[in-house]
C-alpha cells in the first residue's frame, strides 16, 4: 500500500503546503497528518476526493488537559489516513463537515456529547448517546469528569424531538421501539406516517449506552479484551481481534503465522453464526416463520463447532494479546470438517429458496433500494454497501490476520434493495465455508502465542476489520502504564444507522420492517 | 310447556356448546402440533398426553390475569365485543350438522348457507370493532387491515360457497351436505381449491396474515386486551378457525355422511365430521407453513386481480357441470 | 420473459419434515455432551498454589478473592460475578485451576455460588 500512501502524501503537499504542521507514520503504517482547526476542512476534501469509495470511517475525541484533539479517519484508497486537529478545552468549536459529506452526522453528534466539542453548521444537533435528562455541562470522556452520585445531578428531561417540524396534522406519529417486536434490541425510531406511507424517520439511539469507553480506561489491557469482546455478543471475536491487534501494533510484536490462521478459522466462523442468525430473523420479520426455523436448526452444528473450538458457543474468549489462547487439535479437524461439508449442503436449499420463492421476493425485492451514491455519501460499510455495488471489505483492502495469504472472492450485488443485501449475505457465508476449508487444510505449525510484557509502552495505532456487519475501527493510545490511556471502538452499525432514514422514506410501514432487517443492525454495538 | 330435555343436551353438551368448545382446543393442539412438526420441532409436549391440554391451558391461565380495561377506549364496545365475536362464531356453527343433523333439531331452513356465511361476515365485523373501539395507534391499524380484508374476500367466499349449491340444487347446508354420495370436490376442484386459499384470507392465516403482523403492530386489534377479554377474543378466533374448517367439510366433502360403523350412526357421523374437519385445518396448515406475510396492498392485488375473476370462472364452470351431471342422470 | 417458473423448493420441504425426528434436544431428560475443553466451573487445586495472587488481580470482572486458609492466602472464586473466561488459569504460573464440565451451577441460595479453597482430603469427591 505504499505506493497509494505516497500518491496521498504528495496530493496532500501540494495543495495544502505549509498548512500541515505534522504528518507522521503511525503504526502499522497509517498516514496522521495534524492541521489548525480551520484547514481540515480542505484536508477532507482532498482526501475524500482521492478515491471513490472513500468515506469518514470515524472521528475520535481525545482530553490532552487542556486541548481536545480531535482526530478525523478517512477511508481512502484501502487504508486510513487520520486528520489530526487540537481546540482548546473552554471554547471548544469546530466547523462541521455535514456540507462536505453528509455521513459524518452522527459521528459529530456523538463527540458533541461525550467531549463537548460544539460542531457549527450542524443540521441537527441532538444528543445521540446520552439520555436526555444527563447535565448538559457533564462530558464524561473527559478526564475530570465526575460521574459519581450521577443521580443528584441528572436535570429534568427536556424530550424536544417528537414536535419539530412541519405537522400539517395529517401525519400520524408511530414510534417504533423502544419496546418493539420488530426490533431485537431497544433504539427508538419516530416515523411520521401519512395513511400507510412514511413521510420521515427520526432515530434516537443511545438506550443501550453502557460507557464501554470510558470503563476500558479503568481496566488493564488483558483486562479488557473481555470487556470489548462483551459490546457485541454475536461479532465478539472481531472486537477481540480488532483490539489486540491495535495493541500488537502500538508494541510492535505479530502474532505468529499458526496464531494467524487461527484467528481467522474464529472470524469466519463467528461470520457464519451472524449471518444465518440474520437471515433466520429477516424470515422471522416478514412472516416467514418456517425459514426462521430450519435456519436457526441448522446454524447449531455453526454453534457447536465453535464449542468444540473454543469451549464456549457464543463469545469464544479465544484471542489474546500475542495469539490465541488454546491450540486446535489434529483430532478435531475432520469434525469440523464434516460440519462445514453439512452446511455447505444446506446452502444450496437456502439459495434456490431465496431466489425462487414468490411471497418472499414479493416482500423483499425492490423494497428499501439504496442507490450507491446515497451509499458513498452516507458512508455505509459492509453487506449493505456491497449489496449496492460499492466494492469495500477490509479483508482484500487492508488485510490482516491471515486474509492476506488466502484467496476469496468479495461477493457485490448491484440492486441495492433488501433482497440483493440478503443474497449477499448468503453467498458470503458460502466464501466463509471456502476459508475455512483452505485454513484448516493449510494450517502452519508453530507456536500458537508469544508472551508479550504487561506494560504496552507508550504510542497509538489503529484497527480495522470487516465484522459480519461492516468495518470495525479501533484506535488504541496508550500512555506507558498498564491501563490505556483511550480506546476508541466505531462499530459498524453506527455507520449504517444512517441509510434507514434513506431508504424508509417513501416506503410502506409495512416494509419498514423487511428493510430494517436487511440493515442487520446489532444496536449493542452500536451504542457501546 | 314442558322442559325439553333432549334440546338443552344437544344445545349445551353434545353436538352443542359443550362439544364445539372441545373440537376447537382439540383442532388448536392438532393445528400446533403440525405446524411444529412442519417446522421440525416438538410442539406441544408436556400438558397431558402428548400435549393435548395445552390451548385449554392457555385459556384458563388468560382467564386468571388481571383485566385492565384502559380510560379512553370506547366503553361498552370494547368490553363486549369479545364475547359477541366468540357468541357469533358457535351460533353459526348450530346450524351446520355435526352428528348427521343439527344442533336443535329441526332448525335447517331453505337458504340457511346464506344465513351462515352472514353470521361469519358479522363476526368478522365484531373483530374489526374490537380493535377500533381501543382508540390505539396499533389497534387502528390492525382494525382498517381487517375490514379491508375481508371486505374483499366475502365476494369470492360468497361465490364460491355458492357453487356446491347448484351442484346439490338446494341452498340448505344439511341438504348439500347429505347429497354428496362422492365428494363435491371430486367433481369441481377448482371451487375446491379456491375456496380453501380465500378462506386462508378470511381466517387471516398466512400468506393473508397482514392483520395481526406481530413485528409491525404489536398486537393489532388485540393489542389493549387483557386477562378474560383477550381469552375470549382469542377463543374467537379459534372457533372462526373450526367454523371455516366445519364449512369447507359440509361442503366439499359430505359432511357427516360416511359409511356408518357398527350401526352406531351418531358414532360414526362424528367420527367422520371429526376427521374431514381434522383434514382440513391440516391442509390450511400446510399453506401457513409455505409462505411468508404479504403487504396489505398485495394482499389486495391478489383478491381484485386474482381471486375474483378466478371466482367468477369456477361458477360459471360449476354451473355447466351440474348441467352436465344432469344431462347424464 | 423466457425463464421457467420453478416451484419454491419450500413445498416438499415443509412437507417432508413431518416424517423427521423434531430437532429439539430432549434436554433435561437426556444429558448433553460436552466437548473438551469446556469451560465451567473452576476445579482449583490448592497444593499448588503459591499465593502470588495474580488470579485475583488478572480477573476481569473481580470476582476472585485471596481469603485466608491456615495463615496463607487462596482464591475463592465467586460464580456469580465470574464470566468464565478463565484468564485466571492462564495467569497462574503453577496451573493451580483448571475447568470442568459443570454448567448447571443455578442456586437459590447465593452461598452455594462461592469455590472455596479447601483441602483436598475434605473435598466429596469428583463432580460430575
Amino acid at each position: 500500500m505504499a505506493n497509494a500512501e505516497n500518491k496521498i502524501m504528495e496530493a496532500l503537499d501540494y495543495q495544502l503546503e505549509d498548512k500541515i504542521l505534522e504528518a507522521q507514520k503511525v503504526r502499522p503504517e497509517r498516514i496522521f497528518i495534524k492541521v489548525n482547526p480551520d484547514v481540515h476542512k480542505d484536508a477532507l476534501k482532498i482526501l475524500l476526493q482521492e478515491d471513490e469509495n472513500a468515506g469518514i470511517s470515524a472521528i475520535t475525541g481525545v482530553d490532552l488537559k487542556d486541548n481536545i484533539e480531535l482526530m478525523y479517519h478517512v477511508r481512502t484508497r484501502g487504508t486510513i489516513v487520520t486528520v489530526r486537529t487540537e481546540v482548546c478545552k473552554e471554547n471548544a468549536t469546530i466547523e462541521s463537515i455535514t456540507d462536505l459529506i453528509p455521513g459524518a452526522d452522527f459521528h459529530e453528534r456523538e463527540t458533541a456529547d461525550l467531549f463537548g466539542v460544539t460542531f457549527r453548521g450542524h443540521p441537527n444537533p441532538a444528543r445521540l448517546i446520552l439520555p436526555e435528562n444527563w447535565p448538559g455541562n457533564l462530558f464524561p470522556l473527559r478526564k475530570d469528569a465526575e460521574i459519581e452520585n450521577i443521580h443528584s445531578k441528572l436535570e429534568n428531561a427536556a424530550v424536544s424531538c417528537e414536535n419539530r417540524s412541519s405537522d400539517d396534522g395529517k401525519l400520524v406519529n408511530i414510534i417504533v421501539g423502544p419496546q418493539h417486536p420488530a426490533l431485537i434490541e431497544p433504539e427508538k425510531f419516530s416515523l411520521r406516517v401519512d395513511g400507510e406511507i412514511v413521510k420521515e424517520v427520526i432515530p434516537r439511539i443511545g438506550y443501550v449506552h453502557r460507557g464501554v469507553e470510558k470503563a476500558t480506561e479503568k481496566r488493564t489491557y488483558l483486562q479488557n479484551i473481555y470487556l470489548v469482546e462483551r459490546i457485541c455478543g454475536i461479532c465478539n471475536a472481531c472486537h477481540a481481534t480488532c483490539f489486540c491487534q491495535t495493541v500488537e501494533s502500538i508494541m510492535g510484536t505479530e502474532s505468529p503465522a499458526r496464531a494467524k490462521y487461527l484467528r481467522t478459522i474464529v472470524l469466519e466462523l463467528n461470520r457464519i453464526q451472524s449471518h444465518m442468525l440474520l437471515l433466520g430473523h429477516a424470515g422471522l420479520e416478514i412472516g416467514f416463520e418456517s425459514l426462521f426455523q430450519y435456519l436457526w436448526r441448522d446454524r447449531e452444528s455453526a454453534m457447536d463447532m465453535m464449542e468444540l473450538l473454543t469451549g464456549n458457543r457464543v463469545i469464544a474468549s479465544f484471542i489474546t494479546i500475542g495469539g490465541v489462547r488454546r491450540d486446535l487439535k489434529e483430532g478435531d479437524i475432520p469434525k469440523i470438517k464434516t460440519g462445514l461439508t453439512a452446511l455447505k449442503e444446506r446452502l444450496d436449499f437456502y439459495k434456490e429458496l431465496l431466489e425462487t420463492d414468490s411471497t418472499l421476493k414479493m416482500r423483499m425485492r425492490n423494497v428499501g433500494i439504496l442507490r450507491k451514491d446515497d451509499a458513498l455519501k452516507l458512508c455505509v460499510v459492509g453487506p449493505v454497501a456491497r449489496a449496492s455495488g460499492v466494492e469495500i471489505d477490509v479483508r482484500k483492502d487492508d488485510p490482516y490476520a491471515a486474509y492476506g495469504e488466502i484467496p476469496f472472492k468479495i461477493v457485490t450485488r448491484n440492486e441495492g434493495d433488501s433482497w440483493a443485501r440478503l443474497m449477499v449475505r448468503l453467498d458470503e457465508i458460502s466464501e466463509s465455508i471456502g476459508i475455512m476449508n483452505f485454513a484448516l487444510e493449510n494450517l502452519p505449525k508453530g507456536p500458537y502465542r508469544v508472551r508479550v510484557p504487561r506494560i504496552v509502552p507508550a504510542g497509538e495505532a489503529l484497527g480495522r476489520a470487516e465484522a459480519p456487519r461492516g468495518e470495525l475501527f479501533y484506535y488504541v493510545k496508550s500512555n506507558g502504564t498498564a491501563y490505556p490511556e483511550r480506546v476508541k471502538v466505531r462499530t459498524p452499525t453506527f455507520s449504517n444507522i444512517l441509510s434507514f432514514v434513506k431508504i424508509a422514506k417513501g416506503g410502506n410501514i409495512a416494509d419498514v420492517p423487511a428493510s430494517f432487517v436487511s440493515l442487520d443492525p446489532c444496536f449493542s454495538c452500536t451504542d457501546r | 310447556m314442558s322442559l325439553d330435555l333432549t334440546l338443552i343436551f344437544r344445545a349445551l353438551i353434545f353436538p352443542g356448546f359443550a362439544f364445539i368448545l372441545l373440537l376447537t382446543f382439540f383442532c388448536d393442539w392438532a393445528e400446533r402440533k403440525i405446524e411444529a412438526r412442519m417446522q421440525n420441532r416438538m410442539g406441544p409436549t408436556y400438558t397431558g398426553p402428548a400435549g393435548i391440554l395445552q390451548p385449554l391451558a392457555d385459556f384458563i391461565k388468560l382467564l386468571t390475569k388481571e383485566d385492565i380495561v384502559p380510560n379512553n377506549t370506547k366503553g361498552m364496545i370494547f368490553r363486549f365485543t369479545p364475547i359477541l365475536a366468540f357468541s357469533t362464531f358457535v351460533f353459526a356453527l348450530f346450524f351446520l350438522p355435526i352428528d348427521g343433523a343439527n344442533v336443535i333439531l329441526g332448525s335447517n331452513f331453505e337458504g340457511d348457507l346464506i344465513f351462515i356465511l352472514a353470521l361469519v361476515s358479522v363476526g368478522n365485523f365484531f373483530l374489526f370493532l374490537s380493535g377500533w373501539s381501543s382508540t390505539n395507534a396499533y389497534s387502528a391499524i390492525g382494525a382498517t387491515r381487517v375490514l379491508t380484508q375481508f371486505l374483499g374476500y366475502d365476494i369470492p367466499l360468497f361465490m364460491l360457497a355458492l357453487t356446491p349449491a347448484f351442484l346439490a340444487k338446494d341452498l340448505s347446508i344439511s341438504t348439500i351436505a347429505a347429497s354428496q354420495d362422492v365428494p363435491f370436490a371430486l367433481f369441481i376442484p377448482w371451487a375446491f381449491v379456491l375456496f380453501i386459499i380465500t378462506l386462508q384470507a378470511e381466517l387471516e392465516k398466512d400468506p393473508f396474515d397482514v392483520p395481526h403482523a406481530e413485528t409491525e403492530i404489536v398486537g393489532g386489534y388485540e393489542t389493549e386486551y387483557s386477562g378474560r377479554r383477550l381469552a375470549f377474543l382469542k377463543l374467537a378466533k379459534d372457533v372462526q378457525i373450526v367454523l371455516g374448517a366445519v364449512l369447507v367439510a359440509e361442503l366439499f366433502l359430505g359432511g357427516p355422511f360416511g359409511p356408518v360403523l357398527f350401526g352406531l350412526s351418531a358414532f360414526s357421523y362424528t367420527l367422520w365430521f371429526t376427521i374431514k374437519v381434522l383434514f382440513v385445518v391440516m391442509i390450511t396448515e400446510y399453506l401457513t407453513c409455505i409462505f411468508a406475510r404479504l403487504r396489505i396492498d398485495q394482499v389486495l392485488n391478489v383478491n381484485w386481480k386474482m381471486l375474483m375473476p378466478l371466482s367468477i370462472l369456477a361458477l360459471a364452470a360449476s354451473v355447466a357441470v351440474m348441467l352436465w351431471l344432469s344431462l347424464v342422470g | 420473459m423466457s425463464k421457467k417458473i420453478k416451484p419454491s423448493p419450500i413445498l416438499k420441504e415443509v412437507l417432508s419434515q413431518i416424517f423427521r425426528k423434531p430437532a429439539t434436544r430432549k434436554y433435561p431428560k437426556v444429558r448433553p455432551e460436552i466437548p473438551e475443553g469446556f469451560r465451567g466451573k473452576q476445579i482449583f487445586d490448592i497444593d499448588l498454589c503459591i499465593s502470588c495472587g495474580l488470579c485475583a488481580r488478572d480477573c476481569p470482572s473481580k470476582a476472585i478473592e485471596m481469603v485466608d486458609v491456615e495463615g496463607k492466602k487462596k482464591p475463592s472464586f465467586h460464580l456469580d460475578l465470574c464470566i468464565f473466561c478463565f484468564q485466571c488459569a492462564e495467569s497462574c504460573p503453577r496451573n493451580a485451576i483448571k475447568a470442568s464440565g459443570v454448567f448447571e451451577l443455578a442456586s437459590n441460595n447465593k452461598y452455594d455460588l462461592v469455590v472455596k479453597p479447601q483441602k483436598k482430603t475434605q473435598d466429596r469427591g469428583e463432580e460430575a
